[in-house]
Parts: C-alpha cells; sequence; structure tokens
C-alpha cells in the first residue's frame, strides 16, 4: 500500500518539475494588492493576446474579438465586432485607425479616451488607489486559467466599484465587473475564448477588412481635432480624484460650430464635459439618462449648453454639470 | 401587477413574491399576454427572433403591423430623468443612446427619430412620460421584430398606436455623438464623418 502510494507520487515528480519550469518562466506572482493591479496594467500592454470576450453595459452586448501585440515596446491592436455591420479598428500605440468597410471610410483618430478590454486603466495604479481601495479577492477558474480577483472598492459614492479577475501566471484581466450604488453588476466583460504568447503574431494584428474596399476615403479630421486646445470653459467642483487629462474641441456632425469637450478621469472611470452655444434648438429643461455605467447628463446654462458624459453616477454627472464655469 | 411581472423576469422577487406573480400569471389571460409579450421583449432586445416563443394567433401579425417599442427601463423613473435609453439589438460596441429632451419640461410623451440614425435601419429613441415604465417608441423601420407597449399590456388591449398617436415630433438632440466624442470609436450605426467634403454640385 505504501509501495503503491510511492509510486503513485513519484509519477507526479516530473510533473512537478515541469510545472516549476513553467513557474520560472513567468514572474511570481505579487504578494500585495497594488503589485496585482500594476502587473493587470501593465499585462494589458505588454503581452501578446488574441481572444473574444463579451461585454454588456446596461441593456447592450456586444461580441468584440481582439488581438493584441507588443512588438519591442511598439502595441498594436487589432480590434473587430462580431456583431451588426461590419468595423474594424487598427489601433498602433495611440493611433487609430476605424474602418467601415459599408462606408469605405477609415476613420482616424488619436486615442484621448478610447479603452479596449482588457486595457481598463486609464492611468497608473498609484492614482487608482487615490480613489479606489484596492484588495485581493479569492480565486476563480475562468477558461481553464487561474485568476485572482482585485477587488477595487471606490473610497465614496462618486465612483463605481470595480472587480477585476486577473490570470495568476501572467496577470492579464480574464474579467471585470463594474457594480452599480446598490451592489448590482451593471457592466461586464469576460473573455469566452482566448491564447496568449508567441502563439499571437505581428501579422495577426493587419487589417482583415482593408482588402475588401479598394479606394478608402480618409476622414482624418478626429484625429487633427484631438489635440490640446483652451476652451476657455473649467469644472469649478470636480469630484475628489478626478484629474483633466486634456481639452479640445471636437466638430459633431450637424452643428455648424466645434463643441469644447474637456476629459477628466480618476484611473478607471472617465467623464466628458461638453459646452457648446444652446441654439439647436434652445433647451429649455434638464435631461439625464443611466444605462449600466454610461451616464448622460445635460442642463441649459444661460446661453450655452453643458452636457456631461460618463462612467459614473448620476449624482457625479449633475455634480459636475452644475460647477461649468469660464476660466477666470 | 405589470410592475410584478416585470421583476418576476428581473430575478427582483422574493419566493414568495414570485410565486404569487406567477400564480397571477396562470389565472389571468391579460397577465399571460403580458408575461408573453415581456418575454418576446426581452427576446428582441438580445437580438433573438420571438419566433423561438409559441406566439398565440394573430398576436405576432397584429405585433409586426405597429412601430416598433423596446422594452421599459428596469430602473424605476426619477423626476428629473426625462430620457429613456433605447438598445438596438443590432449595434455593436456602442448602443445607439437616444435623447430627447422635452420642450419646457413638459411631461408630454415626445418622441422624434434621432437624426443620427434617421436613415439607418437601427432603432433610436425616446422618452418619457411621468409613470414607469416609461415605453421606449422606435421611430425608424427597424428589424427588430418585436413590439410592445407595456403600459398598453396591462389593459390587455395591445394597441401602441394609440400611444404613438399622442406623440409629437420635436428635433432631437442625440445623446450618440457625445458618446462618440466621448468613446472615439462610433460603431457603423453611429459614424458620420464630419471632414467638410464639398457635396457636388448638381445644378
Amino acid at each position: 500500500m505504501r509501495a503503491l502510494a510511492l509510486a503513485g507520487r513519484r509519477r507526479w515528480l516530473p510533473a512537478l518539475a515541469l510545472g516549476v519550469v513553467a513557474w520560472g518562466a513567468e514572474a511570481a506572482p505579487p504578494t500585495d494588492a497594488m503589485g496585482w493591479l500594476e502587473r493587470a496594467a501593465e499585462a494589458a500592454r505588454s503581452a501578446s493576446y488574441a481572444g473574444t470576450y463579451v461585454h454588456s453595459n446596461g441593456q447592450r452586448v456586444s461580441t468584440v474579438r481582439i488581438t493584441h501585440v507588443n512588438v519591442n515596446g511598439q502595441e498594436h491592436e487589432r480590434i473587430e465586432s462580431l456583431d451588426g455591420p461590419p468595423f474594424e479598428i487598427v489601433r498602433h500605440n495611440d493611433e487609430m485607425f476605424c474602418y467601415y468597410p459599408d462606408a469605405k471610410t477609415v476613420r482616424l483618430d488619436r486615442r484621448v479616451n478610447a479603452r479596449f478590454f482588457p486595457s481598463l486603466f486609464r492611468a497608473g495604479a498609484d492614482v487608482v488607489a487615490q480613489s479606489y481601495d484596492v484588495k485581493l479577492g479569492g480565486l476563480e477558474h475562468v477558461l481553464s486559467y487561474d485568476c485572482r480577483w482585485i477587488r477595487l472598492q471606490a473610497r465614496d459614492a462618486l465612483r463605481f466599484t470595480e472587480r477585476m479577475c486577473s490570470e495568476v501566471a501572467s496577470g492579464l484581466v480574464l474579467r471585470a465587473k463594474t457594480l452599480g450604488l446598490d451592489g448590482q453588476v451593471i457592466e461586464q466583460y469576460t473573455f469566452t475564448d482566448l491564447k496568449m504568447g508567441p502563439a499571437v503574431a505581428r501579422e495577426d494584428v493587419k487589417s482583415l477588412l482593408e482588402s475588401r474596399v479598394k479606394r478608402w476615403t480618409t476622414d482624418a479630421q478626429p484625429r487633427d481635432e484631438a489635440k490640446s486646445v483652451d476652451t476657455g470653459w473649467t469644472v469649478t467642483k470636480l469630484p475628489p480624484g478626478f484629474q483633466k487629462v486634456k481639452e479640445l474641441r471636437r466638430t459633431l456632425p450637424g452643428r455648424p460650430h466645434p463643441v469644447s469637450q474637456i476629459i477628466y478621469n480618476d484611473g478607471l472611470a472617465s467623464l466628458s464635459v461638453f459646452v457648446e452655444p444652446n441654439d439647436s434648438p434652445p433647451r429649455t429643461a434638464e435631461a439625464s439618462s443611466e444605462d449600466g455605467t454610461t451616464t448622460f447628463f445635460a442642463r441649459p446654462m444661460g446661453d450655452e449648453l453643458v452636457t456631461v458624459l460618463g462612467e459614473v453616477p448620476l449624482a457625479t454627472a449633475e455634480a459636475v454639470g452644475h460647477s461649468v464655469a469660464r476660466r477666470p | 401587477m405589470t410592475k410584478e411581472i416585470s421583476a418576476l423576469m428581473d430575478g427582483e422577487l422574493d419566493p414568495q413574491e414570485a410565486e404569487r406573480a406567477i400564480r397571477a400569471c396562470g389565472m389571468d389571460e391579460d397577465r399571460k399576454r403580458t408575461w408573453f409579450l415581456y418575454h418576446m421583449i426581452g427576446e428582441a432586445m438580445r437580438g433573438q427572433a420571438p419566433g423561438s416563443l409559441e406566439v398565440p394567433a394573430g398576436v405576432a401579425e397584429k405585433l409586426r403591423g405597429e412601430p416598433s417599442v423596446l422594452a421599459p427601463h428596469r430602473r424605476a423613473a426619477r423626476p428629473a430623468a426625462r430620457v429613456a435609453i433605447a438598445v438596438a439589438a443590432s449595434v455593436a460596441t456602442i448602443g445607439i443612446v437616444g435623447w430627447l429632451g422635452s420642450q419646457g419640461g413638459s411631461p408630454v410623451p415626445v418622441a422624434a427619430p434621432g437624426p443620427a440614425v434617421a436613415s439607418s435601419a437601427a432603432p433610436a429613441a425616446v422618452v418619457a412620460s411621468s409613470s414607469a415604465p416609461a415605453p421606449v417608441v422606435a421611430a425608424s423601420s427597424a428589424p427588430v421584430p418585436v413590439v410592445a407597449a407595456p403600459v398598453a399590456a396591462v389593459s390587455g388591449s395591445i394597441e401602441p398606436v394609440s400611444n404613438t398617436a399622442a406623440i409629437q415630433t420635436v428635433p432631437a438632440l442625440t445623446v450618440q455623438e457625445y458618446l462618440v466624442a466621448h468613446r472615439q470609436v462610433p460603431s457603423p450605426e453611429l459614424y458620420r464623418a464630419v471632414t467638410n467634403r464639398t457635396p457636388v454640385d448638381a445644378r
């Protein structure tokens, strides 16, 4: 009986040795929550991965295929919507090429606020930790990977609490949830298939749709407008933890003049403040909506219309919208 | 009762309330129909054809002739929230969100096709009566085959048309454009070039 047990144990030895080798290839998982957070943010940038994820936000659900490689510190990414009409985004660091084959148009833009799962952070872990209490949660088995939950508990009611399940070996986030103020899940990302590492090649992030259209029209205006300007507007009572990322002027369809846009984030959640003449036609009442994490609030302010849109609770959007003023 | 059925479907009732709601559903034709309609709405919103349900004779046919109306927002309407968000089953990455402000804060339901999607097949949005749940009316000829005004369904007479008749059209200021500016990645339904292309002069 003992011999049998021993033999059984011996059979495990080579497997154990292999496990150790595989373990050695990856850095050991961090020991503290901040370490896990930093590694999760870094993995989304520096790892190579290809997979499909489902994103649900409020009443909307979408399926997206993402392929991401990092070659010599350069990020290349291809994002393809698997629902609806064909459309694809090819990203090289902050340069985004959005292909719309039906419109035969490629839209150029420079990333300011766009983010794509599993890359959810908009600032360093230290900035995130100012607004969220970072703790480690339990282990879960997802897509045959082990991942550990990182709990980002909002320090106040001005933002939503987040949970991310970070793969034990690489740190890559496999699943993420945002909880509403009542604790219900209001937004969720989850990979449904995923491969990581050298199996993903640079060729895999080249556009698949580009060859479908002979002559693409280039819409470069979004990129031209993605530069900092002084809009003359500011938010006087910015919720704690939020920092200004950029202010710019955007041309919105059907408007004669560009709209001022100021973008803020707390490292995770972001919001945009828009200011424009209130004349097309003039709005007289406040309006707001919430769906999933997306909150919208608009209010007439003298001759201007102030609009706030972001992944924040309505009270936060309202507070911001009520404290927009001309910069002294 | 409609609220209970809605809550039951959302899994928001405790076991006793749920049992009561289920029993009530089984005993009453109108409630049965409401239950059925809510499921159809749910299926449509998930992009599934309602054909997977046994459609009572005549109902499907009648529904097909109606304007598209999507399900109510789950949360209770807030006095300040005069906006409903509609969902297009076909919309990728970014959903369609329509904002149609009622002028002067009038509680009269107001609907209009969002100009950003008026030419597309995607349903646009709207509105808000003071009562929750607010029916959301899609004004375009959306491919979504389903239709039902939950409020009308309560009475058993499925006539969303009578709702839309009272609706006036105002130019819509849409949330979509802000959403595109914020997220930078318009889905094909929302994409509109802002490039100042010189239009070809027809004269």
